[in-house]
C-alpha cells in the first residue's frame, strides 16, 4: 500500500501517512472550508491501511506505530476530526500493535499544549508532549 | 473606556477567505504588539469559532444592507473585545439562547467537561459544525460571554455576541 501524501494549504495541514515506516504526520494549520471533504478521506486511507496492512500482519511481533502530530492551529470541527483519527490508531492499539502519539507544541503555547493534553485525557491514552 | 482602540472591523456578507484576511491582520497586530503566543492563540479561536458561525450560518436578509455580518475587535488595557453579528432566524435564536446560557454557567472545569462529552458523542453536522464553537469560545474567553437579540421582524432577529479575552 502506497503513503497518503498531501500538501498543506493555507486552510489544511500537511498528511504524511507512510506504511513503510510506520510513520504518521500530521502537521499545519487546519480551518478547512469543507472539514468533512478534507478528513473522511484521511479516514477512509486508514481503514484500508488496516485491511490491507495491519491486518495481514500475522506474526507474534506487531508493528510500533508512531504518530507524530505538530499543529500549529485547528479550529473545533477540525478537533473532532483528529479525534477520530486518533480513535483509530486506538483500535490498532486494542488488536495488538504499540502505538506512540508525539504531540509537538511550540514552546509557550499554551492553546496547543492543552489541547494535547485534553485529547490524551479523552482517550486515555497517554501522549508524549513535546515543545519545540 | 478613554484608551480603548478599535483594531479591525468588517461590515458585509462574509466569505471564508476574508475571514483568513481578518485572521491574519489580527495576528500581524498583536506581533507587533510583542504580545505572548498563548493571547494570540486565544483571540484567534474566538475569532474562528465566531466568524465561521456567521458564514455557516448567516441567514441573510435578501436586500437588507442594515443588518448584514459585522464584526469589531477592540483593546483596552485589559482585554481584547470583540463583537461579531448577524441575522439569525427567530426559530433558531432559542436553542442558540440556551446553549450560551449553559456555557455561561460553568467553570473552565466545566466547559472542558463539557467540551469532552460533545467531541464524544457528537456528529458532524453537514456544515461541519460539531457543536463545539460556542463551548471553545467561553472556553478560551475565561469570562461570560455577552448575547444580544435585536429583532427586525417576525422571522428575523440580529444577533449580537461579544467575547472578552483578558489580558494576563
Amino acid at each position: 500500500m502506497g503513503p497518503l501524501n498531501i500538501e498543506p494549504t493555507e486552510f489544511t495541514p500537511k498528511i504524511n501517512f507512510d506504511p513503510e515506516s510506520s510513520t504518521f504526520e500530521i502537521s499545519g494549520f487546519s480551518r478547512p472550508e469543507n472539514v468533512i471533504g478534507f478528513y473522511r478521506p484521511i479516514l477512509k486511507w486508514l481503514e484500508e491501511y488496516n485491511e490491507k496492512v495491519l491486518s495481514q500482519n500475522i506474526t507474534f511481533e506487531k508493528s510500533l506505530l508512531t504518530i507524530n502530530l505538530k499543529m500549529t492551529y485547528f479550529n473545533s470541527a477540525s478537533s473532532k476530526f483528529l479525534l477520530d483519527i486518533l480513535l483509530e490508531f486506538m483500535k490498532f492499539h486494542s488488536k495488538g500493535n504499540k502505538v506512540e502519539i508525539n504531540w509537538y507544541y511550540e514552546d509557550g503555547d499554551d492553546e496547543i499544549l492543552e489541547s494535547g493534553e485534553e485529547m490524551a485525557d479523552m482517550l486515555g491514552y497517554a501522549f508524549n508532549l513535546i515543545p519545540y | 473606556m478613554s484608551n480603548r482602540e478599535n483594531i479591525l472591523g468588517h461590515y458585509g456578507p462574509l466569505s471564508y477567505d476574508e475571514i483568513g484576511f481578518l485572521l491574519n491582520r489580527m495576528s500581524a497586530y498583536v506581533d507587533r504588539q510583542g504580545m505572548n503566543i498563548t493571547i494570540k492563540k486565544k483571540v484567534y479561536s474566538a475569532m474562528v469559532e465566531s466568524l465561521e458561525n456567521v458564514y455557516k450560518h448567516q441567514d441573510i436578509i435578501n436586500g437588507d444592507t442594515e443588518y448584514q455580518p459585522r464584526f469589531t475587535l477592540f483593546l483596552d488595557n485589559k482585554c481584547f473585545s470583540m463583537f461579531v453579528s448577524n441575522s439569525v432566524l427567530n426559530k433558531k435564536a432559542v436553542s442558540l439562547k440556551e446553549r450560551l446560557d449553559k456555557v455561561n454557567q460553568l467553570d473552565l472545569k466545566g466547559l472542558k467537561e463539557l467540551y469532552k462529552q460533545t467531541i464524544l458523542s457528537g456528529n458532524v453536522s453537514p456544515k461541519g459544525g460539531a457543536g463545539l464553537g460556542i463551548i471553545n469560545i467561553a472556553k478560551v474567553s475565561e469570562n461570560k460571554i455577552g448575547y444580544n437579540f435585536e429583532p427586525i421582524s417576525s422571522e428575523h432577529a440580529y444577533f449580537t455576541i461579544n467575547i472578552e479575552i483578558s489580558l494576563k
